[in-house]
């Protein structure tokens, strides 16, 4: 009989035992796929986000997320200088600001309010109606709502929207304007619940009547194919050094640092807790199985096997429990994720399209590798009992007791 | 005196230039706070002079005195965030950030903080506020969220891992006991031979247990009150906070008591039922 079939045996001799043994392995198993998932799932998902804008470097006026940081002055002047850069294909100047919705019958709330210079390229789908014009009604401007406002304030394509601006705190209370509601669309950004709109850079300038209206939020910028977004971020820090560029990895890799930093710590902490929880119940589990067994290992001896052959058939039984363990542990891993990631997008102001937990096939290739590593070392110790047992010692005390 | 928290980020090349280098236009700059991590970040000390400025090119930059460092409240909004700040006092602000031409916007602020005779009066104070003053939002500091609490979503995630765990636990203790009985099998044969009926037996299994679980419970009890000390300080050191990641409250270990006790025995009931339901005869492997 082979070391696979000898170990087979052993495992499926007490079906009850085996079960639950692999049952906890695939439990923790999961749990260690689903950490490592976590571990650079916000990463990857985030990256996704920003890709498919359809842009790939952003100039702020500092390092910080751009609606946490200071405008962006003369904007215009910026917006030419990138434009007038051979490395940059296309430019969208942004402000964001707030606006209150004024509804007849039912209390004004709060919205995000954005005005854009420049083409949207897909920060937005059109999911009714049409988008922004090329040229605008200047006496009644378009704006795109997303559902979330469109269906509070009970909006279709085609409709009035009144809105007061309230882009700056403690400014004196602003007229309303009217907006045409030209589309709902789905920002790519758009957090559950949030409502958000869109419209010309004007028309959000006439609502909002800033101090410097001439300031900006944030230029997004889509590089040349052939210069790539490297070069583009290099040829901006060398005409505007006093703003910030970044593509969007470096983005990525800055909010690894900052924000995203929390699950990552989290996702090692408990992925080393649960590869050493793995360790400890493997190990017992096999220790246990060969103390039971020691008249056996000997009688095996005695018949002749090799010592080789004992650990070759502990190594298979390990490699069975961690085997069939870590199997089951990945589709189960997956239905505990998206739990997990329900739980976690239900936080405030989190994209709809941003996930926590994300597939990678990179993340199978570690699991295994991690999980094939704890089921070597969790067989070490029984393989070092069974491979120095006394023969006629052990055989002598079996027969004895 | 009322005062006000600065990002220097926010006022741009604030300390582009090196105490020394300062332009010593004023023989008495205005004294400033600034937080330990700015003061270590840029190496300053009390009595350094550094200029701020509204622009990050320094345009209208003014210097200003360090008279003191002092340590952010820890806030785990920001737990991310460099607490690179500093506190003016509320004119020079004022007369650094308002523009000549917008005289108004002198008398504008961010936020008004209140500290009302009766706490629990809030929720009623700030409804009432918000409704004689349109355009201002009140709420009370301890309030409700409009929202999800994003603490409280990461407690349910906590909550979710850890029941997770306690399914892979409760498994690998079920799989141990069923070996535990295993090993005793011969044991329970001779003990019901002798006259010990199963409802003794078990009530032994159902003592050891409750030892056994509760010796468990106390170990895992101090190996998390020995490790909070190493994650606090762990993430006290990577995000450069005094806030405590990690707290074993009386609540979370009678939780755990209650959960892990109960758990042990019924394992060790289940796995010694399961034997105890055969005959002596099988017992004893006759």
């Amino acid at each position: 009989m082979t070391s696979f079939g000898f170990a087979w045996r052993s495992l499926t001799r007490q079906p009850a035992r085996a079960l639950l043994g692999v049952t906890g392995v695939s439990v923790v198993g999961a749990l260690l796929f689903d950490m490592l998932l976590l571990s650079g799932g916000l990463a990857v998902s985030f990256r996704d986000l920003l890709d498919g804008l359809g842009f790939d470097v952003r100039v702020t006026a500092n390092q910080w997320v751009p609606s946490r940081g200071p405008l962006i002055g003369d904007g215009a002047g910026v917006l030419a200088k990138l434009r007038g850069l051979r490395e940059v294909q296309d430019v969208t100047l942004l402000r964001f600001g707030q606006a209150e919705v004024v509804l007849d019958d039912d209390p004004d709330f709060s919205a995000n309010f954005m005005g854009i210079r420049g083409r949207a390229r897909k920060s937005w789908t059109v999911i009714e109606g049409q988008d922004l014009p090329e040229q605008d009604d200047p006496s009644i401007p378009s704006i795109l709502v997303n559902r979330s406002l469109a269906d509070k304030a009970r909006l279709s394509a085609g409709d009035l929207l009144r809105l007061r601006g309230t882009c700056e705190p403690g400014a004196a209370a602003m007229p309303t304007t009217d907006f045409r509601v030209a589309g709902i669309v789905a920002f790519r950004f758009e957090a559950a619940g949030h409502h958000d709109s869109v419209t010309g850079l004007d028309a959000f300038l006439r609502a909002c009547e800033p101090r410097d209206p001439d300031a900006a939020t944030l230029f997004l910028v889509a590089s040349h194919a052939e210069a790539g977004p490297a070069a583009t971020v290099r040829a901006i820090r060398q005409a505007l050094p006093d703003l910030h560029a970044y593509t969007n990895q470096q983005f990525v890799d800055r909010m690894q640092v900052t924000d995203f930093s929390y699950f990552r710590q989290i996702s090692f902490a408990l992925s080393t807790i649960t590869l050493f929880f793995a360790f400890l119940l493997i190990a017992t589990l096999l220790t246990v199985s060969v103390n039971q067994r020691l008249g056996e290992v000997a009688a095996l001896r005695a018949l002749g096997f090799r010592r080789r052959r004992i650990i070759a058939d502990l190594l298979w039984e390990s490699a069975l429990f961690v085997g069939a363990g870590g199997l089951v542990a990945l589709p189960l891993g997956g239905l505990i994720a998206g739990r997990l990631d329900a739980i976690l997008r239900e936080m405030p102001g989190i994209p709809a399209g941003l996930h926590f937990f994300v597939f990678q096939p990179r993340v199978v290739a570690e699991y295994t590798v991690l999980l094939a590593v704890t089921g070597v070392l969790a067989a070490a110790y029984p393989i070092y009992l069974a491979a120095r047992l006394p023969i006629t010692a052990t055989l002598r005390r079996e027969v004895v007791s | 005196m009322a005062s006000w928290s600065v990002l220097a980020a926010l006022l741009g090349a604030v300390l582009a230039a090196p105490p020394a280098a300062v332009d010593e236009q004023a023989s008495n700059p205005p004294g400033i706070l600034i937080s330990r991590q700015l003061a270590e970040a840029r190496g300053l000390g009390l009595g350094d002079v550094v200029r701020l400025g509204p622009q990050p090119a320094g345009e209208r930059a003014r210097p200003f005195r360090v008279t003191g460092v002092y340590e952010p409240v820890p806030d785990p909004f920001r737990l991310t965030a460099e607490r690179l700040e500093i506190r003016v006092h509320l004119p020079d602000l004022i007369e650094l950030t308002v523009a000549a031409d917008d005289p108004g916007a002198a008398e504008s602020v961010t936020r008004v903080n209140v500290a009302l005779r009766d706490p629990a009066d809030a929720d009623r104070f700030a409804g009432d506020l918000e409704a004689k003053l349109p355009g201002v939002s009140v709420w009370p500091s301890s309030g409700s969220w409009s929202g999800a609490d994003p603490f409280t979503v990461l407690e349910r995630f906590h909550v979710a891992v850890a029941s997770v765990t306690m399914i892979g636990s409760a498994a690998f203790l079920l799989s141990l006991m069923v070996m535990r009985s295993e090993e005793r099998r011969q044991n329970a044969g001779i003990l019901r031979l002798l006259g010990f009926t199963r409802p003794r037996i078990l009530l032994e299994v159902f003592l050891e247990g409750l030892l056994i679980a509760a010796a468990g419970t106390a170990f895992g009890l101090l190996l998390a009150v020995a490790v909070e000390g190493l994650f606090n300080r762990f993430f006290q050191w990577h995000y450069d906070t005094a806030l405590v990641f990690v707290h074993v409250t009386p609540g979370i270990a009678v939780k755990c008591v209650a959960i892990a006790v109960p758990l042990g025995i019924f394992a060790g009931v289940v796995a010694s039922w399961t034997l105890l339901r055969r005959d002596i005869m099988t017992l004893l492997r006759r």
